[in-house]
């Protein structure tokens, strides 16, 4: 129970911080961090593969909904759900896995956390840009985009997961 | 028996992801820009009253210099009529009462704005209760900055000129058979792409772009842009990049102008499609 109350919380802080602020932060004109993403990336490990697929939907509707973009976040979002099980398995041995928990630093390692969140975003941003460009803009700005935005986004995830989680993960 | 269901359950996790995936993709590619322009709208029932209030703040910080350019603004008004004054000493029988004019005005105030999606939208903070219609031109500054799609009671929506579904037709200005169609690829939230000129118009580079007679959302000779480059391409038109006049990072009170015969003109060419 509590960690549904706290989850709810990330969530909605997560969505107000990407909404309000993250969406027309214009340092440069590449950097747009998706910081909803580390939603998604702290969901905790013992968490039901079909769970996190639906709120990876859920996430995506919310924010296409506030960004106006349409079925992109859907699309990106849910593939990075739908992903996230395998990667979890990937970088984590199966004791930890069991144990169960939250995908932070203090789990995983800085390096490991870093690849796992990086491959994330890297796949959430290039499935974005790619469906937003598909009309228009070359492909070397889109590869830029992407580029720049994985290495906001990783940055924004890390800072998320210190202040928001790792004081419960001592518990 | 325990293997088939474990193999059921990787399927069925499998098959509602790509069930997922198929319906957000035709979400995606039957979404216009209308459907974009109203999801926001809805979208600001909820948001509306905070990006006012933000825009509220930000408006203070720049006070002075709006002040200054809407001083300059008022000048060049006043200095524009006093040239008709002069002349319309010889028509004042004929002024015409105002339900006769052309074009309506009104003042807006953009309160939410995007620059690097590759679909930008506007949020203004006035909607059909205060009078705002479909296809009103935004123009900021007597430049270009979009139209209003859609209209809900207290916020409306326009479509920013960034915005690759934006398309518009434009002209030399001080040139004539020089127009052709003015567009957003994307690149840069300072440049548009003006194709399309016949190549036997006289473009340099500093030319100033405007707005043709042949758009029934915007008025003529609204500027556009200024050209920064341009070429020939495959010997038979020029394409220029143009710098976008309209300040698209720095919006804050625009105007609306409304043709006032747009709904005849819109249901007369309808006929003809």
């Amino acid at each position: 129970m509590l960690r549904f109350i706290e989850y709810s919380i990330l969530f909605l802080i997560v969505s107000f911080l990407q909404i309000f602020l993250f969406n027309h932060l214009y340092m440069g004109y590449f950097v747009n961090p998706f910081i909803y993403l580390s939603f998604i990336i702290l969901l905790p490990i013992d968490m039901r593969d079909y769970k996190i697929l639906l709120l990876g939907l859920f996430t995506g509707l919310v924010m296409d909904f506030f960004m106006g973009s349409p079925g992109i976040n859907v699309m990106a979002t849910v593939l990075v759900s739908f992903c996230r099980p395998a990667l979890i398995r990937f970088f984590m041995v199966k004791d930890d896995i069991e144990k169960g928990g939250i995908p932070n630093v203090d789990k995983m390692g800085l390096v490991k956390f870093l690849n796992y969140s990086f491959l994330m975003v890297f796949l959430h941003a290039a499935a974005f840009f790619m469906l937003e460009s598909m009309s228009f803009a070359g492909i070397a700005y889109t590869f830029l985009k992407i580029i720049v935005n994985t290495i906001g986004t990783v940055f924004t995830v890390y800072i998320c997961q210190l202040l928001f989680l790792s004081k419960r993960s001592k518990v | 028996m325990y293997r088939f269901v474990l193999f059921l359950k990787r399927i069925g996790y499998v098959f509602l992801f790509i069930v997922i995936e198929v319906i957000a993709f035709r979400y995606y590619s039957d979404s216009s820009g209308y459907n974009q322009a109203r999801t926001l709208n809805i979208a600001n029932n909820l948001t509306g009253n905070i990006y006012s209030a933000f825009a509220d703040v930000r408006q203070y910080f720049y006070l002075g210099k709006e002040n200054k350019r809407l001083t300059e603004e008022v000048a060049g008004l006043r200095a524009e009529l006093s040239r008709y004054e002069d002349e319309s000493r010889f028509f004042s029988d004929i002024i015409l009462p105002e339900s006769l004019a052309v074009y309506s005005y009104m003042t807006a105030k953009i309160i939410n704005n995007s620059l690097n999606r590759a679909e930008n939208f506007m949020t203004l903070n006035k909607g059909s209760r205060d009078g705002v219609k479909i296809n009103s031109a935004v123009i900021s500054d007597g430049a270009i900055a979009g139209y209003v799609m859609d209209c809900d009671n207290k916020f409306s929506v326009a479509i920013s000129v960034l915005n690759t579904k934006f398309k518009t037709s434009g002209k030399l200005k001080g040139k004539n058979n020089s127009s052709g169609s003015v567009f957003w690829d994307a690149k840069h939230y300072d440049e548009m792409v003006f194709t399309e000129i016949p190549k036997y118009a006289e473009i340099a580079v500093g030319d100033t772009v405007i707005t043709t007679e042949f758009s029934s959302r915007f008025p003529e000779g609204i500027h556009i842009g200024t050209v920064k480059s341009f070429e020939l391409i495959n010997g038979t038109y020029y394409e220029a990049r143009l710098e976008i006049m309209a300040k698209m990072g720095g919006l804050n009170n625009v105007v609306l102008v409304y043709y006032n015969d747009m709904d005849e003109k819109i249901s007369l060419e309808e006929n003809y499609r």
